[in-house]
């Protein structure tokens, strides 16, 4: 060891602080790990079972290269292999690519921002169950033999009920939609605890680009995942209840399942490449010897690409029939997103150029990804161009393109950052006899793979064909595709063989090997429960961080919070933008509450599955319930004030601010939430003006009357909550605002599922009342979950959680019941437009 | 410390660009659909795509002048400054992104 010689007192300081702060962060033995809500056991528990899937996913896929190494192959029959591909799709890229870059911004984003845990640690582990039961769920239906079969985007009409009548489509609905709830939950977290919790000082101008990428990415996730959420909803209502949303004989339209897909699809892809972009941005000028160049034209770029990437996804359905002027506008998109992706290429290449590079093993994974990227963008140019895609569409050329820019970019800076940040896991370094070979298997197999599915692309071979005659000039190419497949799994097999190794035989290193000035090196290695014995602080001047010397000090408690208070798990809220301390975050202990809520949950969507609609109701309601119950634990039952948190600094608790954590999370929630009401408008108006048979469907006509009794009672709960809330800050009581705005609630719920049962025409008849009666079900819905947060209102002001200056819970109420009367207004006031829509449309030529 | 804390709604700003962006996407998405749907005459669905073309490109570009005039806030010390280049930034971004990407498709056939 190389570090300087502590002090004997010191040392007995440090270590005494850190069994002071483990006692209080860490995770009990045995069965008490299902309780762990901590960041770093989560964050690695998403990575293993991220590499699970990928493993299972890998394996699918080189069952296809088996399938396909032949002409005429006979290894699978036509039905399992559309399970197989379509499993193998569907896995890699909602079980390993999502959950995979989620599970470094899990384990990486508090360490590099320099804080002990994100915002909402329970969060963090429901999410993780979720994604555990949900990918299980598509497993066992792998194994079962009823694994989804129509493809990785499920297209309608193949995925409805009349060409796949059993239950494979409803695994790929349910078990997907259950995932993405983990992936919004975490993304949530990680706006809230980026823009909430870094370390002092921290500044937006001065946070680590890592920072700007997750933010970025996860608000992309925010707004991405609504739209395919919806659509899943959609479809699986089809599919089991018969609403017509995409079956063009009912007034329905298949098409709007690819625009809701593709909303989600095309930005999938830059949240799977940014989080691996800031990989990069993190590890080349570590190796580099110098500071990234262009920090602010990244950021920039960042935003650009984040915007761009959704205002594209129709480049997915250039060959559906649409008037090439809003091709082009699609196509000319496609190209510039290039733009931002280029300034980041430049500038690493910059930094690398202004550098005095070093070779290590990242940096092997860093030269494989410029080049595999690089030839995918290119390609990724070249299907742009609307021409040139109607030759390659659903051609093995685009399934060379879609791996090298989804594969490439992400599997190479994953295991670049893999192996960068494998000694603060593991405290060990790479064996390079391992590490190096495995790399070159890896890049080999990866173009012999894929390379070669460019020209049988070309050559005219259509994706998704389960065998082919032999006499097409495909046969030596995808000989070599499947050999090349096999190389690159050995490659993979070694890495796996490295890090069993490095475990086991591993030379230990010492602090911060690679040299790096980021914080997460600033803490012992492996990292405690805790991370940071005390927080650091950036100082005005100190604009390079040096983690050698500040581990030490933070072990001593120097920096915040730096010992153990009322055996609570203690962490610093920031300014938002400068990131001086605002508030004393007191986060929630080990619970199994998230593993219970993640079974609820996995019980209503297996009851679901099963079409036990009733039993599915029953665990829904306990989801929220248990939901309910977490909200009870959280918080502090008394004021407490300003508490110093060191360095002469004292801050309110977060119970006593007004821009709480929760605050933020619930504007996040309602941005996701209004992008999904946005795309059931959008999906109202595509089939109003783009479905087959609208104009002759049935006028409905709703009541009026109803609807303006819903809007009011809606205008009421909002009003009642306001009440609530001046009524606590004075110091009355608000039992009686709260019981106003629950029996308008009801009221409204009522009105709104009467509505819905008088819908016309029948939403079984027709899209136009299957529209209809989801517009209405959205207020009935989200007035049901205003009941919940006035529930949970009226039990915490019974245990004290509430007072004049802790009215957080008031707020959010508000703000919700604000939100469910805005979107109601809008909802209902479309459904009683829809008679004059219907007028209009009779009247076009 | 002197300086001023940057108020948090001015994060809001960095995302102003880009949304005026989506919002000339969606704009003339709608008028497109809505024009070839209902038979619109070549000439007035061109009009109505260029005036709302214009528009977009009006406002981005006084919003561009409107903050690059009034240059960054001394107050809010180097934080405020990072955010006015980076607005500036993406507003240019969004300008030049708006007009490569929806002007030359107005010259294509409007609804085949």
């Amino acid at each position: 060891m190389s570090e300087p010689i502590e002090q004997p007192s010191q040392g007995a300081t440090a270590l005494r602080l850190h069994r002071e702060l483990a006692a209080i962060w860490g995770t009990g033995p045995g069965l008490q790990r299902l309780a762990a809500v901590n960041h770093s056991i989560i964050g690695k528990r998403m990575m293993i079972t991220s590499f699970v899937f990928f493993a299972i996913a890998g394996v699918l896929g080189m069952l296809t290269r088996v399938q396909l190494a032949t002409p005429k192959g006979d290894f699978m029959d036509p039905e399992t292999y559309n399970q197989v591909f379509t499993m193998h799709g569907s896995m890699m890229l909602f079980l390993f690519a999502i959950p995979m870059v989620e599970s470094f911004a899990v384990y990486l984003t508090p360490k590099i921002l320099g804080t002990r845990d994100f915002a909402f640690p329970r969060l963090t582990a429901y999410g993780y169950w979720c994604y555990l039961f949900g990918g299980t769920i598509l497993t066992v239906a792998l194994i079962a033999g009823v694994a989804p079969n129509s493809g990785w985007f499920m297209y309608t009409p193949l995925s409805s009920n009349l060409y796949t009548p059993g239950v494979n489509a409803d695994v790929w609905l349910l078990g997907v939609t259950f995932v993405e709830i983990s992936a919004l939950s975490l993304a949530m977290e990680i706006v809230v605890s980026i823009l909430k919790m870094r370390a002092p000082g921290m500044s937006l101008d001065r946070m680590p680009i890592f920072g700007w990428y997750i933010l970025v990415t996860a608000m992309m996730m925010i707004v991405a995942f609504p739209p395919l959420i919806l659509g899943s909803i959609l479809l699986e209502v089809e599919r089991a209840f018969g609403l017509p949303f995409f079956d063009p004989t009912r007034g329905g339209d298949p098409l709007l399942w690819q625009h809701l897909f593709w909303l989600f699809g095309h930005p999938d892809v830059y949240i799977i490449f940014l989080p691996m972009a800031g990989v990069l941005s993190t590890i080349i000028p570590v190796f580099a010897n110098r500071p990234l160049v262009g920090y602010r034209a990244i950021v920039v770029a960042i935003v650009a690409l984040a915007f761009l990437s959704f205002g594209i996804w129709v480049h997915h359905m250039f060959t559906v029939g649409i008037p090439h002027l809003a091709l082009a506008f699609f196509s000319l998109g496609s190209a510039i997103v290039a733009v931002p992706t280029a300034v980041q290429i430049f500038a690493w290449l910059a930094t690398l150029a202004h550098g005095r590079p070093r070779w290590d093993v990242p940096m092997l994974y860093v030269f494989g990804f410029f080049f595999i990227f690089v030839m995918g963008g290119l390609t990724g140019v070249m299907v742009a161009m609307v021409p040139f895609d109607w030759q390659a569409h659903d051609t093995y050329f685009v399934v060379a393109h879609m791996h090298y820019v989804v594969a490439g970019a992400l599997a190479f800076p994953m295991l670049a950052g893999f192996y960068y940040w494998l000694p603060l896991l593991t405290g060990r370094a790479a064996v390079h006899r391992l590490a190096v070979p495995a790399f070159w298997l890896v890049f080999v197999g990866f173009n012999l793979t894929f390379f070669m599915m460019h020209l049988t692309g070309l050559l005219g071979m259509p994706r998704r064909i389960y065998t082919y005659q032999g006499d097409e000039g495909w046969n030596w190419l995808n000989l070599l595709s499947s050999v090349g497949g096999f190389v690159m799994t050995i490659g993979f097999a070694l890495v796996v063989i490295d890090l069993i190794v490095q475990l086991r035989y591993g030379r230990r290193v010492c602090r911060n090997p690679w040299g790096s000035a980021t914080l997460e090196w600033a803490m012992p290695i492996p990292p405690p429960s805790y991370a940071f014995a005390s927080i650091p602080s950036l100082g005005p001047g100190s604009v390079q961080i040096a983690p050698g010397d500040l581990a030490l000090s933070l072990a001593r408690g120097e920096g915040y919070l730096g010992f153990a208070r009322n055996g609570w798990q203690e962490t610093l809220g920031v300014h938002m933008t400068t990131g001086e301390p605002e508030q004393l975050i007191v986060l929630p202990q080990p619970t199994y509450l998230p593993l219970f809520t993640g079974l609820a949950t996995a019980a209503a969507v297996l009851a679901l599955l099963f079409k036990f609609y009733l039993l599915s109701l029953v665990a829904a309601l306990v989801t929220a319930g248990l939901f309910v119950l977490a909200a009870q634990r959280a918080g502090l039952a008394c004021d407490y004030g300003p508490m110093p948190v060191g360095h002469r600094v004292s801050v309110p608790p977060h119970t006593e601010v007004a821009e709480a954590p929760a605050w933020l999370a619930l504007i996040s929630t309602l941005v996701a939430d209004s992008t999904l009401f946005t795309s059931l408008l959008f999906g109202t108006f595509y089939l109003w003006i783009a479905a087959p048979n609208w104009p002759s469907a049935i006028a409905p006509e709703p009541s009026r009357m109803l609807a303006l009794v819903a809007m009011a009672t809606l205008a009421i709960a909002a009003a009642a909550a306001r009440g609530s809330m001046r009524a606590v800050a004075a110091g009355g009581k608000a039992s009686g605002w709260i019981s106003l705005a629950v029996l308008a609630l009801l009221a409204a719920i009522a009105v709104a599922v009467g509505s819905i049962a008088g819908v016309v025409p029948h939403p079984r008849e027709h899209a136009l009342g299957a529209t209809a009666a989801a517009l209405l079900f959205y207020v009935a819905l989200h007035a049901g979950i205003g009941l919940l947060f006035l529930v949970s209102n009226f039990l915490r002001l019974g245990a004290g959680f509430i007072a004049p200056r802790r009215i957080l819970d008031l707020r959010l109420t508000r703000l919700w019941l604000d939100y469910t009367f805005v979107t109601g207004v809008i909802a209902i006031g479309l459904v009683l437009a829809l008679p004059a829509l219907v007028t209009v449309l009779g009247a076009r030529p | 410390m002197s300086e001023r804390p940057v108020p948090p709604r001015h994060l809001w700003w960095l995302a102003a660009g880009f949304t005026v962006w989506c919002s000339a996407l969606v704009a003339l998405y709608a008028i497109h659909g809505i024009g070839c749907a209902f038979g619109w005459s070549t000439g007035s669905l061109r009009l109505w795509l260029a005036a709302t073309l214009l528009a977009h490109l009006i406002l981005l570009g006084w919003m561009w002048r409107d903050i690059a005039r009034s240059g960054p806030n001394t107050d809010f010390g180097p934080t405020g400054a990072f955010l006015h280049w980076a607005v500036i930034g993406t507003l240019i971004a969004a300008l030049v992104a708006t007009a490569i990407t929806f002007g030359p498709p107005l010259l294509l056939a409007t609804c085949i």
